[in-house]
């Protein structure tokens, strides 16, 4: 039923449990399990009038943000590989992680989307995390909520 | 993985879509289905759900008609099995809050996933989400597989 698996993360430990769960069931699918990052977007931060000294250049913001998804998606890669699972990762810089979401899951072809119900702001606030309910709202695929 | 998936149904289109995904979840997984129906609870003053008459009938007469209508939308989900060889087998109950009787129809049943529609009866236009299937996800203890 399912070729190609989405698995968007965060580094969470709600993340890692969706990853599991993707990998298990990529592995009883013969699947690929597909794990995606999106990072923050460089932005300067200017209060009022004031550029604070200490700011990143985009070059630097891009190279933070490429260790962390190194970091985020090898969890992705190792757990693949312990269960003998294809895996391909990729990551982008967006200000809208479902939007960024949802492209991938175009652009990989894939036919369903494991997330977390929660991710790295916690269970605390919400019923349901605000980006996984707007995958939810927005997917042309089924989505697989974990929690 | 999913050896058991709660298929809740409230006989809308949306909800045929789903029964067919998850007896073929079901198949490839050589587990089996649970077909769910919640209907309305019997109010003497009526209310505004109008799926059911039930106005100026007695209790007992509200849970034959309720009943009819669980056999039927279920039934729905005993054929589609039956013709793909997924063992099934299907309960419903009466509720205010469908999604307080989904959540526990899945830890009753032993279910490991629940399989549901983004919308029902009440279709698309109002929300981006329906209303239940946002509920189920929000108190479910199990995954929940969500499809258009």
């Amino acid at each position: 039923m399912f070729k190609n698996i989405l698995v968007p993360t965060d580094g969470s430990a709600p993340s890692r449990k969706a990853i599991k769960r993707a990998v298990q069931l990529a592995r009883e699918q013969r699947a690929r399990v597909i794990g995606f990052y999106v990072g923050p977007p460089w932005q300067l931060p200017v209060y009022s009038e004031y550029v604070p000294p200490e700011v990143m250049s985009p070059k630097d913001h891009a190279a933070a943000v490429k260790k962390t998804a190194a970091r985020y998606l090898g969890a992705v890669k190792k757990a693949a590989a312990a269960s003998g699972v294809r895996c391909k990762c990729a990551y982008v810089l967006g200000a809208h992680p479902y939007d960024e979401i949802i492209k991938a899951a175009r652009r990989y072809r894939c036919d369903v989307i494991v997330i977390s119900s929660h991710g790295r702001r916690g269970i605390s606030r919400l019923l349901l995390g605000s980006e996984t309910t707007k995958v939810l709202a927005h997917s042309t695929v089924p989505v697989l909520v974990c929690r | 993985m999913f050896r058991n998936i709660l298929v809740p149904t409230d006989g809308s289109p949306l909800s045929h879509r789903a029964i067919k995904r998850a007896i073929q979840l079901a198949k490839e997984q050589k587990g089996r289905v649970t077909g769910y129906y919640v209907g309305p609870t019997w109010k003497p003053k009526g209310g505004d759900d109008d799926s059911i008459a039930y106005r100026m009938i007695s209790p007992q007469q509200h849970a034959d008609i309720v009943k009819r209508a669980a056999d039927r939308i279920l039934n729905a989900v005993k054929k589609a099995s039956e013709k793909a060889g997924v063992p099934c087998n299907t309960a419903y109950s009466m509720g205010d809050y469908p999604y307080l009787k989904i959540v526990e129809a899945a830890k009753r049943n032993g279910c490991d996933l629940i399989l549901m529609a983004t919308h029902g009866r009440r279709g698309i236009s109002r929300l981006l989400l329906g209303s239940e299937t946002t509920k189920v996800l929000a108190h479910s203890t199990v995954p929940v597989m969500v499809c258009r």
